[in-house]
């Protein structure tokens, strides 16, 4: 049989080419393709906007000793910055990365040459983006019918932003590596949302909480990264707002969904 | 009980990213597999098996399912990692230089779709983007009729569609080698014959083509040649015809004549049995017996209008090499 040399060099990518531009390029599509899902506008946009309109209007807007001191409405408000941050990394990740494997998609893009540290790094970027419109929308709409408050400290409030962004977007990726379909993936993280922004920030104050609901509250990374950014947004809270907490959830998730990838590459 | 198997897959000694070059001015196989070993807990569902693809051809990795087939291939693009045994494609280790393999090769996997949201066009655009030299879209899209569909969703498309637009995804990159398993599951007879042709046309334009299938009349109409797997074993391999040629090649010539005296033809050249039922009258013989039985009857003065000919077929011969014993049950 005829033998033709094959140039192992032709049609190799350039070196570097897996990385930032593709990243950028694959998460340009994903975020296409989340913007053309009505239930991702609903769980990020919606659904806060609706519950913290609600909430703060229900509240009032004068100091209350229930809330730490703070007026209800800003309560409610600049710890909803949290609420959007877990509704993305508990359900809409988690949905849209089990629905990819469900459907053979990151196979598909892994035989094509997708790496693995791709597909994830696009995922951190399709949350940075979304987290931050839905923030951005939600934040605005809230002020303006409430009015907010400026920042206490501008600087730490984007410090627990990121710190939230990063501990959900991380709990996301662990989620969808681990849940077998897009179904499983909304009902397991609709069924862990619910309770935790109930407990964590989202619903009643700490002060009318029973007391296993405070102990409960105080184990949920939500209520960490709502009562960082309510301290450094309002100056004072009374929830709980240890940072290593929330990061160590973030590096658990994320050596869960390393090992999980390295799992089903065998 | 299954021993413990040692996972170290070998890397050879020519698995750095270089040419295929043997060093003797002649190249070596795209690709070239030994003694492969892939167990799922205590299942091995990969025994040793070996084979090579060489350059140009339609090559076919026929098997019932769960033969694997499917494993195989995966191994192959260094989407698994085998358990013993070396890999070589295109001059690389799969198991080493997967990702950098995986830019250089086409692959149309079984079972694996685009997010239903994805237009034609944007997935062409993603795919492209992957590789320095890509094919241009609208020719790509020109030469397997997707440019009507550019806008539409993948969820829009038909199975002929959606399978149109794989082949175009896998040759976006003007791959060397294409693997293609199970390219015309659940198409119609219509979109299965014009998805053959396409695969044709893939190759005749020079790219190796590995085609995966349990479909025993699509690898014996398109492949040059052939591995036939059964239970994780290679139990034959060579042309169609040549694996073919290895069942006992009788011919079973029949037609209608309730009145020709059969005892004549038992004399014919090539002719081992006659048998009558009826007015149906069937001769099993070798050779171009045909041809023979077709002399005599036309000598006798009695042509028949329905001499046909059944001769041994790689179906024949692929339920020969892939029978299981009937289990208790099945065989009471």
């Amino acid at each position: 049989m005829t033998a033709v040399a094959v140039d192992p060099g032709v049609a190799v990518a350039p070196e570097g080419i897996g990385s930032v531009r593709t990243t950028a390029r694959l998460a340009g599509y994903e975020l296409r393709l989340l913007a053309r899902e009505p239930m991702v506008a609903v769980s990020l946009i919606g659904f806060p906007l609706a519950t913290v309109l609600v909430l703060a209007g229900v509240f009032g807007q004068g100091p209350d000793p229930d809330f730490g001191g703070v007026a209800p409405d800003d309560h409610y408000l600049a710890g909803y910055i949290g609420v959007v941050l877990a509704s993305m990394g508990l359900v809409t990740i988690p949905m849209h990365l089990a629905t990819h494997r469900e459907l053979g998609v990151l196979r598909r893009f892994r035989a094509a040459g997708l790496s693995g540290g791709v597909v994830v790094a696009s995922e951190i970027v399709v949350g940075l983006v979304l987290g931050t419109v839905s923030v951005t929308v939600v934040l605005a709409a809230g002020s303006a019918v409430y009015g907010l408050a400026a920042p206490d400290d501008v600087v730490a409030v984007l410090g627990w932003y990121l710190v939230g962004l990063f501990c959900f977007i991380a709990i996301g990726v662990a989620l969808g590596s681990l849940i077998p379909t897009g179904r499983a993936a909304s009902a397991f993280g609709n069924f862990v949302f619910v309770p935790m922004f109930l407990l964590g920030g989202g619903g009643p104050p700490r002060a009318v909480m029973t007391s296993t609901m405070v102990t409960l509250s105080d184990a949920l990374p939500l209520s960490h990264v709502i009562g960082g950014l309510r301290q450094s947004w309002l100056g004072s809270t009374d929830d709980p707002h240890s940072l290593w907490w929330p990061l160590l959830v973030a590096t658990l998730a994320v050596l869960s969904a390393v090992r999980t990838a390295r799992r089903r590459a065998g | 009980m299954p021993t413990t198997t040692t996972t170290t897959t070998t890397t050879s000694a020519r698995s750095s990213p270089t040419a295929l070059d043997r060093g003797d001015g002649r190249s070596g196989p795209v690709i070239a597999v030994r003694g492969l070993e892939k167990r799922y807990g205590s299942t091995l569902v990969l025994r040793g098996i070996s084979f090579a693809v060489e350059e140009g051809e339609l090559f076919g990795l026929l098997g019932t399912n769960g033969a694997g087939k499917t494993t195989t291939v995966e191994i192959l693009q260094g989407l698994r990692r085998a358990d013993r045994g070396s890999v070589e494609v295109l001059g690389l280790d799969p198991a080493v230089h997967g990702e950098r393999l995986r830019r250089r090769i086409g692959s149309q996997l079984q079972d694996a779709a685009l997010p239903e949201r994805l237009r034609v066009g944007e997935a062409l655009k993603l795919f492209a983007a992957l590789h320095p030299t890509p094919l241009p879209l609208d020719e790509l899209a020109g030469e397997w009729q997707l440019e009507a569909l550019w806008r539409r969703p993948f969820g829009a498309l038909s199975g002929g569609e959606r399978q149109r637009l794989f082949v175009a995804l896998a040759l976006v990159g003007r791959p060397r080698l294409v693997f293609l398993d199970e390219l015309t599951q659940n198409l119609d007879p219509v979109g299965r014959r014009r998805t053959w042709d396409v695969v044709r046309r893939i190759r005749d334009g020079g790219t190796t083509v590995v085609l995966v299938t349990h479909d025993v009349e699509e690898a014996e109409r398109l492949c040059d040649r052939i591995v036939v797997l059964d239970r994780g074993q290679v139990v034959a391999e060579g042309t169609p015809a040549s694996i073919v040629g290895e069942l006992d090649g009788r011919a079973v010539v029949s037609f209608t004549d309730g009145d020709l005296d059969v005892r004549g033809l038992r004399g014919v050249p090539g002719v081992d049995r006659v048998d009558r039922h009826g007015a149906q009258v069937r001769v099993t013989g070798s050779g171009p017996v045909l041809a023979h039985v077709g002399a005599h009857l036309v000598a006798m003065g009695r042509a028949p209008l329905d001499l046909r000919v059944q001769l041994p077929t790689l179906e024949d011969r692929f339920v020969v090499l892939t029978r299981r014993p009937l289990g208790p049950k099945e065989s009471s």
